[in-house]
């Protein structure tokens, strides 16, 4: 295993203890940020979307394992906005100041949305109510601000090792 | 062709993380995996000494903010709760009296009642993790005898159901997630139902009205019910009404119950071991 995927892996960990541990505590108008979508977003402008989709992917299968709701689920929707967010910065994106915020707005609006419909499709029927637009509203605002620091940690993690390149880059 | 190659490589690698995710999504949704269990109770395992680190850290800096914000209240706050206390006292006079019957006629019928539950007193560790649920972790679990579906409670009423257990914490899905309900009963009118949660609101409202014509007045008590096939003991304390109508077209009267304890402010939960596992098989 190369140094970039123990430092992607290192990532997982610290995002999956932060969310499971520090941000429940940290709960504002009942809504946590997706520290583990936002990296993915982070990946996929980083490395591209198939790296992104693949780091969602991964990141949103260690987090469904403290959820309630189906495996796969967050894993399904963290791949899918991250390869989305992929593809849309390769044409149009310059790299700005406010990038990372907006990118982590984007990617947190995005991936509820996705998350409560698909979960909703899935059986989770309760998701869809008129309160989970405040939470993913708020959500996605706080993900803007975790994007600060999410976005320079999986930058660090993703610089790719000398003679190596990540697979689908 | 390098560019064909790496698209038809990409497609294929992110039409297998859809593939996979939607497998796993039903999966899961179905009756649940044996497998997928096992994994979640690993991964609770890992965590939960990291989360009572974390919450032992927390704890004085939610003290200070809470004391912070609720000083300039906590004067109105200590009247309202002597008034409360002096009603609460006549209403359990009178609940008592009442509840002199109730364990003659509990017996009768053979059903369950809270004294055949033993308890474990845990400590709340974190919260939800997600965005969309309405559940605690605490730090007992199935080494400690915890199962899936044992109810919870506090000094003040019920608290919730476990949801899912590891070997060292446990899931509780709380009284008020839209996706518990749980058997009540009006503790005037012996109306039953069943409570009924919606997301962000965090008092309930009693559906499937035994009793479609049923008056209740604020600040009725509202427990469990009692029945044999009840996931909870009877008479646990679950809330008080907080608000009766029914308007001339309505088949039956909304009630909202305001639930007994602080889900939002938990420290330590008892949890109940019921049905008791190591009880004879009753009515036998």
């Amino acid at each position: 295993m190369g140094l970039r995927r123990i430092r992607l892996v290192l990532v997982v960990i610290t995002l999956v203890v932060l969310q499971t541990t520090v941000f429940t505590h940290l709960r504002v108008f009942d809504a946590v940020p997706n520290l583990l979508l936002v990296a993915a977003v982070a990946m996929a402008y980083d490395s591209g979307p198939l790296s992104g989709a693949l780091f969602g992917f991964a990141g949103g299968l260690c987090i469904d394992l403290f959820l309630t709701t189906p495996l796969g689920l967050s894993a399904l929707t963290y791949a899918l906005t991250a390869y989305g967010v992929g593809v849309f910065q390769g044409g149009v994106i310059r790299e700005t100041r406010t990038l990372a915020p907006v990118l982590g707005f984007v990617g947190g609006i995005v991936g509820s949305i996705l998350f409560v419909v698909i979960g909703g499709i899935a059986g989770r029927g309760e998701l869809f109510a008129l309160h989970n637009i405040q939470v993913i509203v708020v959500s996605a605002v706080y993900d803007a601000v975790v994007a600060y620091a999410v976005f320079p940690f999986v930058r660090w993690a993703a610089k790719t090792d000398v003679g190596r390149a990540w697979p689908g880059r | 062709m390098a560019v064909y190659r790496r698209d038809t490589r990409g497609r294929f690698l992110l039409t297998a993380v859809i593939v996979s995710s939607l497998l796993l999504i039903t999966i899961d949704s179905g009756n649940g995996s044996s497998a997928v269990a096992s994994l979640r109770s690993t991964a609770h395992n890992i965590i939960s000494p990291v989360q009572s680190v974390v919450n032992d850290a927390f704890q004085p800096l939610r003290d200070v903010a809470g004391g912070i914000t609720t000083y300039g209240s906590l004067k109105n706050q200590n009247d309202a709760l002597r008034r409360q206390i002096s009603d609460l006292r006549g209403q359990l006079r009178q609940i008592r009296g009442v509840g002199n019957e109730l364990p003659e006629l509990e017996k009768l019928l053979d059903l369950p009642t809270i004294a055949d539950a033993t308890g474990i007193v845990a400590r709340v560790t974190a919260g939800a993790p997600g965005n969309f649920e309405r559940t605690v972790t605490i730090d007992k679990g199935s080494s400690q005898g915890l199962r899936v579906g044992y109810p919870v409670v506090t000094g003040d009423g019920l608290v919730g159901t476990i949801t899912q257990v590891a070997g060292r914490s446990a899931t509780v899905t709380l009284l008020d997630s839209p996706t518990l309900g749980v058997g009540v009963r009006l503790t005037t009118s012996n109306t039953e139902g069943i409570t009924v949660a919606k997301a962000g609101d965090r008092n309930l409202t009693i559906g499937f009205l035994s009793d479609s014509n049923v008056k209740a007045q604020k600040g009725e008590l509202v427990l469990t019910s009692a029945s044999a096939s009840e996931a909870f003991p009877p008479d646990i304390v679950v809330g008080t009404v907080a608000g009766y109508s029914k308007a001339a077209q309505d088949l039956a009267p909304t009630i909202t119950v305001a639930p007994a304890v602080n889900l939002d402010d938990l420290d330590f939960v008892k949890v109940l071991r019921f049905p008791d596992p190591t009880a004879a098989p009753r009515g036998g």
